[in-house]
């Protein structure tokens, strides 16, 4: 008997453990064992020996079907997963999914899901495996019995071990002692539970009433705190750039004297004050509106489309009425402008330069030859008539409701757009933009069809050319 | 301890026979001719309005052939360069298999003829036109100049032809040298096949891809895919798998080489065939996927042309039928063990594979008119421009698959089935899948 | 009673009848167990892991003050700039994860395929992989500019973003795939070990030794019942690992080929980079198991064989990113798109030749040195070779991502340098990286003992077949 225990009735006989020095002894005696009907054996081996469980008898486990169903389950959430966080909103009350609409790919995109929902579905299946692995196993089993055997020891080195349990049918001690040495077994021993193993230290009870009783305490802290209203500052941890050094438009200004808070450094106490008398602005364009904005001097500054002008009160003007050239609102337009302004040179430098700002700004829509068959609006055009997007063909310079146009008018489509076509004025410089326009003007004068008779009237700003 | 076997062979019937080989030849010789025969006549191959309809059939046809020929070859080479000893009883049925690549290369005589011909039924860049640049380059004379280089006539023919004395030469060279082999039994054979695969190797993968090119991607000649050589790569390696196991279940069932062949091989050959079922599916998700995220149309276009005027049901055939369903149902460990079972299953990835190069090229049959229908903004509505599988494709399939096993029998003749004196016969004989 | 199984120590010898015994020295069960647990258990590890372990704890020290650096300052402390707005952080990341896929293919691919000589190798080269991967992951975390909300790249619901990871992004895949495989590497290593750590166990003499290997192998006790289901969990594993590995550095491919960038969107980006990084990584198991081998006094079990069978690997791997370069060359050039071959082109020729140079150099020429069996037996030569793989491999991903510097709009062409702080982290990650694997080596078992003995007794087994020799060549 090699067990350490001193007390002989807390011992019990749960089996008998021969050694074997090599695997193909252990297998003969396996096989022999399963033979006489033994079932509650087993062997015990460095590594897996070859054929041994046929020898024992040891049926295929389930764990693959374990892993197959994890997997199932794995493929479930993680496709769910991502079809709930991206293609849904407001499904359930809490939790709810934000839907991205990125580079015009469908909200639930199957194809581009396929990678993490392959992930999780691998992920879920290895920790099927390796934890239904140890679970079936039994593992961890810390307190083994065999590892109380000092000979056991060598079973992770080079020795093989089978044991019969004790409960088993065909268990009979001596015979089995008698056919183990006939085996070829170099050493056979009976294996005892030792049952003080199983009591557990007296002190472990104090521990764990002590731990449980240290749980309860952050749910109680937890469930104080939300009977409580907290007066002090709010914790933000995360400090982001939430207070910034510096001064927002609409809040107060800079203190004189920070100790009493309520003197302000400067008379106005607002944050962002009006520029001072005298200050010049680098490019104020409120003062020409003609040609900063194309609208004529004394008339309405509201230059853009849709909002109502408000002319009457200006009498001197000239009336200057003309169809509104687009499909928008009829609304009353402000007095365009009919002349090119006195600040643009109308040379044949201006034109080429208004060619060469028209090439890389308004070709792409409007085409080089200004009839609207630009690269971007003919694909925008195929993509709206197949219900894509949503797009107002360009027009072409020669439409005769553009040929109509004062130039001034013109000149408001490009600084502020229109339609679906956007403003340029953050683009082009005012003096580009007339270029621009002078150029349209010159296109339009290339194609006598397109001109109307009034083409030809005097008050045109065609007379303004060379 | 397990049985050990001795390195012999025992089976009583070793080799096809003579006198069943000399009644069977002639007929498959016959039903080839006849059908390949009736699929010309019938097909309108001679005709000037059905021969598009009839080289696409035959190209597929071809192609599903051929890339079980060239996987065959490639199943020989990788077996011995990495000095395999459980498939030494199946590499014979593998070398033979690869030798049909000479029938192969006799059936690509009407490809390259219509080609040389300057026939566009097939390959539309084959006419050069007299001046400007011709439609299939969309009226572009600089990717006209580029593309022309490499697609035209003469080179196409050139290259043709290096290919196929690229993959002759390596499938009887590695075959002879086996059946020499059985003779001798002299390892020195072993050492020199190996050897010899290493370089012959990079000309078969170079040769393969660039054939991928040539012969399929072209059908396009304005989309690209640097991946399709690996796609085209993959499908030849499953359905050579899938033949080698189905080859080997019906000789067994003939009573030849029963003792040799055992079902641990037939259990590897299923691991593998699922292992590329899932390379398969990766090669082609990848390939797909990448195209739809970047979502240009000069790219996309090709898949267009297969989701939509009723292609969409051979894509999910193919998805579902190439992927989905031979993945779940190679999954499992008494499946790869049940002869009757994988009998099944190589039929049906073999049906699949067939499916997987019809929609390769039979899309490009009517491509002229979807190009029409994309630029118009049009979605192309419901089976329109689909082309199901007719009596013609039926014809070839039949007729060349009747040449292949002619080639079988021919190459194969009075020679043993497996290797008889492979140095490496003991490993094939006894390992075991635990 | 010992097992001999040979004797002698050069086993690249070529028979086609027998194969080359795996273990060789006369080693027994008794001696591979006293041969790889020396190193665990003597008293004093050698000089030289003193050494470098100490340089590695130097370097780590300076990769950690630099990642403080970073997130105090801001990502500003990179090179990263107009127009080549990822550089060096997204070459080491993907760098440190190709190396990693290595481990992963000599544990779960080779053991499909049935290759016995994977399991003197396999437990080392799956550690290097849990480490390099840990300093693959490292990259992407500190590079996400906010490092304090990490946690917003998972689907955690958050009441401070109010929305959840888009997961139509690679760069999100990317998250997922690294933790997956991050998670199964460590748990197919882990289980790998338990036997091996209850050997340890077994022989350990220390209270806390004996505490802390007997925690952690569960008590296992080599019951064949047990044996099953670990051998069939190992398995499906395996069965895992192996398109895990093919989805890693796929998943790694996608972030650059999904965009729109000529010489980025290409179809065959994934098994390129797959191919890549198997390159790679068998180049560094190559050049840690060479020393190893020799200052461990391995050399018995972890045998030319071994080192010769990975060179191969090496070479076939390296020709297929060969192959991967020539298609994408013909392919740009077919697509007569002319971004594209200008994107080849400036390859080349651009600002970035010497890079491209470097990287066709060592990925393309050199291995083809292992064509002669002198170099690929030649432990020396392996180590050379390996480190210029290494290096070739870094150089290109470096040329991939330099593809930015001359993108569609030329005003903003203009040339990367890195900075101290990138070539620091870089250097760093070398240090935390050999740190953990020295520390792996002193305190876990650095071969899979018991698949070691599987690997004997299967040789007795075909030795009988008529399969193996206790002589040497003649």
């Amino acid at each position: 008997m090699n067990n350490e225990a001193d007390n002989i009735e807390q011992q019990k006989l749960i089996g008998v453990l021969g050694q074997f020095d090599d695997s193909h002894t252990l297998m003969h005696a396996c096989e022999a064992l399963r033979d006489s009907g033994v079932k509650k054996m087993d062997a015990y081996t460095p590594y897996p020996v070859h054929g041994i469980e046929k020898a024992i008898g040891i049926p295929r486990t389930i764990l693959p079907w374990i892993v197959l169903a994890v997997a199932s389950g794995g493929l479930c959430i993680g496709l769910g997963m991502q079809w709930y966080t991206n293609a849904t909103e407001q499904l359930l009350p809490f939790w709810s999914g934000y839907e991205f609409r990125i580079s015009g790919k469908p909200m639930f995109s199957l194809p581009a899901n396929i990678p993490v929902t392959f992930e999780v579905i691998v992920l879920s299946s290895a920790f099927a495996a390796f934890l239904g692995m140890l679970v079936l196993n039994g593992l961890p089993r810390l307190a083994n019995p065999l590892h109380r055997i000092p000979r056991f020891k060598r079973v992770t080195n080079d020795k093989f071990f089978l044991m019969v349990d004790a409960d088993d049918d065909q268990f009979n001690l001596d015979q089995l002692k008698n056919n183990f040495s006939d085996w070829g077994a170099s050493d056979v021993e009976d294996v005892f539970l030792d049952q003080t193993d199983w009591k557990l230290p007296a002190f472990l009870k104090t521990v764990a009433v002590l731990l449980l009783v240290l749980m309860l305490v952050p749910p109680a802290l937890v469930f104080r705190a939300r009977g409580m209203t907290y007066t002090g500052t709010r914790l933000h941890v995360v400090p982001d750039m939430d207070w910034q050094v510096k001064f927002k438009t609409q809040t107060e200004g800079p203190l004189a004297n920070n100790d009493t808070k309520t003197e302000f450094f400067f008379k106005d106490i607002r944050a962002q004050f009006a520029p001072l008398p005298g200050t010049v602005s680098r490019s104020d364009q409120s003062g020409d509106v003609e040609f900063f904005k194309g609208i004529q001097q004394g008339s309405d500054l509201h230059s853009s489309h849709g909002t109502p002008a408000v002319l009457a009160s200006n009498q001197e003007n000239e009336p200057q009425e003309e169809q509104p050239a687009t499909t928008d609102a009829a609304v009353d337009e402000p007095n365009w402008v009919t002349k090119i302004p006195s600040q643009v040179k109308v040379d044949k430098d201006t034109v080429l330069r208004g060619q060469r700002q028209y090439d890389i700004y308004c070709a792409v829509c409007h085409g080089y030859s200004g009839e609207g068959n630009g690269l971007a609006n003919n694909r925008a055009v195929a993509l709206s008539v197949s219900g894509e997007a949503s797009w107002t063909e360009a027009k072409s310079l020669y439409d005769p409701t553009v040929i109509d146009q004062p130039v001034g008018r013109i000149y408001d489509t490009i600084t502020n757009g229109r339609s679906t076509m956007g403003p340029y004025a953050t683009r082009i410089k005012p003096e580009d933009r007339w270029a621009i326009v002078l150029y349209v003007k010159a296109l339009q004068k290339t194609r006598k069809d397109a001109v109307t008779a009034e083409a030809d009237k005097p008050a045109d700003a065609s007379d303004d050319k060379n | 301890m397990a049985h050990i076997r001795k390195a012999e062979i025992t089976s009583p019937i070793v080799t096809l026979g003579g006198e069943s080989t000399s009644r069977v030849l002639p007929v498959l010789l016959v039903v080839a001719v006849a059908c390949i025969g009736a699929a010309f006549f019938f097909g309108g191959a001679f005709k000037d309005t059905g021969r598009a309809a009839f080289m696409h059939s035959y190209l597929v046809s071809y192609m599903f052939f051929l890339s079980i020929t060239l996987g065959c070859i490639f199943f020989v080479m990788i077996q011995h360069l990495t000095k395999a000893g459980w498939s030494v009883t199946v590499r014979r049925v593998a070398e033979i298999m690869g030798c049909a690549i000479f029938p192969m290369a006799i059936l690509f005589i009407p490809i390259l003829l219509s080609v040389l011909g300057g026939d566009t039924s097939l390959y539309t860049w084959v006419k050069e036109p007299a001046d400007g640049a011709p439609e299939w380059a969309v009226g572009d004379q600089r990717i006209f100049d580029i593309k022309s280089t490499f697609l035209n006539p003469t080179w196409f023919g050139i290259r043709a032809v290096v290919y196929f004395t690229i993959w002759t030469f390596i499938a009887f060279r590695l075959y002879t040298w086996s059946v020499k082999q059985d003779e001798t039994g002299d390892k020195k054979i072993s050492l020199k096949s190996q050897a010899y695969c290493a370089p012959l190797m990079l000309g078969f993968v170079l040769s393969l891809a660039f054939a991928a090119f040539d012969w399929e991607m072209s059908l396009a000649p304005m989309w690209f895919s640097t991946m399709f050589p690996v796609y085209i790569f993959a499908g030849c390696v499953l359905s050579s798998l899938a033949t080698i196991l189905l080859v080997c279940l019906l000789l067994q069932k003939t009573g030849r080489i029963t003792d040799e062949i055992t079902i641990e091989h037939y259990h590897d050959l299923a691991k593998l065939c699922f292992a590329f079922i899932f390379f398969w599916g990766y090669i082609a998700f990848s390939q797909f996927m990448l195209i739809w995220y970047a979502n240009i149309p000069e790219e996309t276009f090709w898949y267009r042309f297969r989701f939509e005027g009723g292609w969409i049901l051979f894509s999910l055939v193919l998805l579902f039928g190439h992927l989905f369903i031979p993945f779940l149902g190679m999954m499992a460990r008494t499946v790869r063990r049940n002869k009757t079972y994988l009998l099944f299953a190589a039929i049906f990835l073999l049906a699949m594979h067939w499916v997987d190069h019809y929609w390769i090229v039979m899309p490009q049959l009517n491509a002229s008119v979807y190009e029409g229908y994309f630029s118009s903004g049009e979605p192309i509505t419901k089976t329109e421009y689909v082309q199901y599988p007719g009596f013609i494709d039926l014809l070839l399939f039949v007729g060349m698959g009747a040449l292949f096993v002619a080639s079988f029998c021919l190459v194969s003749g009075n020679r043993a089935l497996v290797p008889l004196k492979d140095p490496r016969l003991h490993e094939a004989l006894n390992y075991d899948n635990p | 009673m010992a097992i001999t199984v040979d004797n002698l120590t050069n086993n690249t010898f070529e028979d086609p009848s027998r194969r080359a015994p795996l273990i060789t020295g006369g080693l027994d069960n008794d001696g591979v167990t006293e041969v790889v647990a020396d190193l665990a258990e003597s008293p004093s590890p050698p000089k030289i892991w003193w050494v470098l372990l100490g340089v590695s704890a130097a370097l780590t020290a300076m990769l950690g003050s630099l990642i403080l650096l970073l997130i105090f300052k801001g990502v500003g402390v990179w090179g990263n700039n107009n127009p080549v707005y990822w550089g060096w952080p997204i070459v080491n990341f993907v760098f440190w994860v190709g190396i990693g896929h290595a481990g992963t293919l000599i544990s779960a691919i080779l053991f499909l395929f049935r290759q016995h000589w994977r399991t003197s190798i396999n437990r080392a080269a799956e550690a290097m992989t849990i480490f390099a991967v840990i300093c693959a992951g490292m990259f992407p975390g500190i590079h996400i500019g906010r490092v304090w909300v990490f946690y917003w790249l998972f689907p955690i619901p958050s009441e401070h973003l109010a929305m959840w990871p888009n997961f139509r992004s690679p760069l999100l895949w990317d998250v997922f795939a690294v933790s997956t495989y991050f998670t199964v590497s460590l748990l197919f290593w882990y289980m790998g070990m338990v036997p091996d750590l209850a050997t340890f166990r077994d022989r350990s003499t220390s209270k806390i030794k004996k505490f802390m290997y007997g925690l952690f192998s569960l008590g296992w006790s080599g019951s064949a019942r047990h044996w099953h289901r670990y051998e069939v969990a190992y398995t499906i594993l395996a069965a895992l690992a192996t398109p895990l590995v093919l989805s890693v550095h796929t998943i790694v491919s996608f972030d650059f080929a999904v965009s729109i960038i000529p010489g980025w969107h290409t179809t065959i980006f994934p098994p390129y980079f797959v191919a890549g990084a198997i390159f790679s990584g068998f180049a560094m198991v190559v050049t840690l198991l060479v020393p190893m081998r020799a200052l461990f006094n391995l050399k018995h079990v972890i045998t030319v064989r071994h080192i010769e069978n990975m060179n191969k690997i090496i070479m076939v791997t390296g020709m297929m990113v060969g192959l991967a370069y020539t298609i994408e060359f013909f392919i740009a050039w077919y697509s007569s798109n002319p971004f594209e071959l200008f994107a080849f082109q400036n390859r080349a020729f651009g600002p970035f030749w010497w890079a491209y140079l470097a990287m066709f150099t060592c990925n393309v020429f050199i291995p083809q040195l292992f064509w002669f069996k002198k170099i690929r037996t030649s432990m020396i030569m392996s180590v050379i070779v390996g480190i210029g793989v290494n290096i070739g491999m870094w150089f290109e991903r470096f040329v991939i991502v330099m593809t930015l510097n001359r993108g569609f709009l030329p005003s903003s062409w203009s040339y990367f340098r890195p900075t101290w702080v990138d070539i620091g982290m870089f250097v760093g990650s070398f240090g935390l990286f050999m740190f953990l694997f020295l520390l792996f080596c002193r305190f876990l078992p650095v071969i899979a003992i018991s698949e070691v003995k599987g690997t004997l007794a299967f040789q007795k087994h075909m030795a009988l077949a008529g399969g193996y020799s206790d002589e040497p060549d003649h």
